[in-house]
């Protein structure tokens, strides 16, 4: 898919960005850190519709994503292409998810949530506690020029990251994770985009809002997003990583809600969850790996603790390892 | 017929229409061939050792035909195109990581969706310990629930519409 087919001849020359936009995009020199910065300030402040294609291990799923920026109020939708459809509808932390088969709206609220391009969730001084941030090299990516970012971790607990930054806007454009052995395991990548101006409001709004007449409003995830003391704790959490909150959420064909504590190091987020080891229990751990997802089971008593984040094995074993009551 | 089978094999199909196709399946010698053939793309696609089944003569010779993608779990490259074709042709292209945890104590890859009527022969034998469904967790870490997840909330009592 060549940008100029399908991008309409509305695409924003970078040149032409920066002679006219100078005043809001200063040119960020060579300090990898304002190349971040700019990187995460990018995906919330700009205005950009676009479909990207995202590969994960075996699996790959295409999704439409339309972003606005309001007097800094964000306002996005998002549409998985593959699949039965689904929309979400994102305002700030609302979200509004639409299932039209289900003649279903389910409410919930951001907490672990990330959506391409906006990767980044922590401060660059955050992120350079566990990365050793450096620019790459320059690329010419969907018809931009962009800058490399690369972040290589300082410790084994998580992947290396490479962003590519569009030089104009600072958007990324493309992502990839890569294992201990430079591999790339995980990918987004943009195959069309339209930055700037040009995206109207109305483009954010919901299409399948008016398909269905009367939606069954499901708003128990919202109810569930706000933090609540769980009762668990990570005893030793990996260097770089910080609670971000913890709570509970019902799972399906689980009789009560399940406890989940959400860490994040700025890029990648980990949850613990933590239920009752029932009713057939299980009596050892367990692993599952498919590209940057790790998925760690173990007994604890009469619980079960599982943890699911993009980060490596090892890391996942010594969190769910570390899981007990709080003291 | 074919888009059946592997939506099918992704759990995708309604109960009646799953009657039909694993009832076409199982007469036709041809759909057969494609079941078989199908999981062996999946099970090569997913690192894992060919499934020890009797395969028909027909499968083997259309195995031959097909390209070579029986390799070993293999990071992406730069052909990532190339992938996205393949992944769409065996139909385990979905958003998000679909699998589970079947086996005690060992790792076992991502591998069909839970509700599928295929499991792994090495889980048969383990009933104590039922398979657990990551889809479940993925869908609660990512905020992105899926439509199959989403059929529980039917049996919720739910807010009155908007």
């Amino acid at each position: 898919m060549r940008p100029r087919d399908s991008a309409g001849g509305v695409r924003w020359l970078p040149a032409l960005a920066l002679g006219v936009a100078c005043a809001a995009q200063a040119a960020p020199g060579n300090d990898p850190q304002v190349w971040l910065q700019r990187a995460a300030q990018a995906a919330r402040s700009n205005s950009y519709a676009g479909t990207f294609v995202h590969t994960n291990g075996d699996r790959t799923s295409t999704v439409r994503i339309t972003h606005v920026s309001v007097n800094g109020d964000e306002q996005e939708r998002i549409e998985p292409l593959d699949g039965p459809p689904l929309e979400i509808v994102r305002r700030n932390d609302e979200m509004f998810c639409y299932f039209p088969d289900a003649q279903t709206v389910r409410l919930d609220r951001r907490v672990t949530a990330r959506f391409f391009p906006a990767i980044l969730s922590a401060t660059t001084s955050t992120l350079a506690a566990s990365y050793e941030v450096k620019l790459g090299r320059t690329e010419r990516v969907l018809g931009y020029d962009c800058q490399w970012i690369r972040l290589d971790p300082k410790d084994s607990m998580r992947f290396a990251q490479r962003l590519c930054s569009e030089v104009g806007t600072g958007l990324v454009l493309r992502a990839k994770t890569l294992n201990e052995r430079q591999q790339v395991i995980e990918q987004y990548t943009f195959t069309e985009l339209k930055v700037g101006p040009h995206v109207a409001r109305s483009e954010v709004k919901s299409i399948f809002e008016a398909r269905v007449k009367k939606w069954i409003t499901d708003a128990q995830p919202r109810e569930e997003a706000k933090s609540v003391e769980t009762g668990w704790m990570v005893a030793s959490l990996p260097t770089g990583f910080q609670k971000v909150t913890e709570l509970r959420r019902s799972l399906p064909g689980r009789p009560h809600p399940v406890a989940q504590l959400i860490f994040s190091d700025g890029i990648v987020t980990l949850s613990v969850f933590v239920e009752p080891n029932a009713p057939a229990p299980r009596t050892a751990e367990a692993s599952s790996e498919d590209g940057t997802t790790t998925f760690f089971v173990r007994p604890l008593g009469e619980h079960l603790v599982s943890v699911l984040g993009e980060i490596p094995l090892a890391t996942a074993q010594l969190v769910g390892r570390s899981v007990v009551r709080r003291p | 017929m074919t888009q059946d089978l592997s939506s099918l094999m992704d759990g995708e199909l309604a109960a009646g229409e799953a009657e039909r196709t694993i009832r076409a399946c199982s007469t036709s010698a041809d759909e057969k061939a494609t079941w078989y053939l199908y999981h062996a793309i999946g099970d090569s696609m997913r690192g894992q050792a060919p499934r020890r089944l009797a395969m028909p003569d027909e499968v083997i010779e259309s195995l031959k035909a097909q390209p070579t993608v029986l390799a070993p779990r293999r990071p992406l490259h730069q052909s990532t195109f190339a992938r996205v074709a393949l992944a769409a042709a065996a139909s385990v292209a979905t958003i998000g990581v679909v699998g589970w945890i079947g086996s005690q104590g060992g790792s076992v890859p991502a591998i069909a969706k839970s509700n599928s009527a295929i499991q792994p022969v090495a889980n048969k034998s383990n009933v104590a310990n039922p398979a657990l469904d990551v889809q479940d967790y993925l869908a609660a870490h990512r905020q992105i629930p899926s439509a199959e997840l989403y059929r529980p909330v039917n049996n919720r009592a739910p807010t009155p519409g908007r």
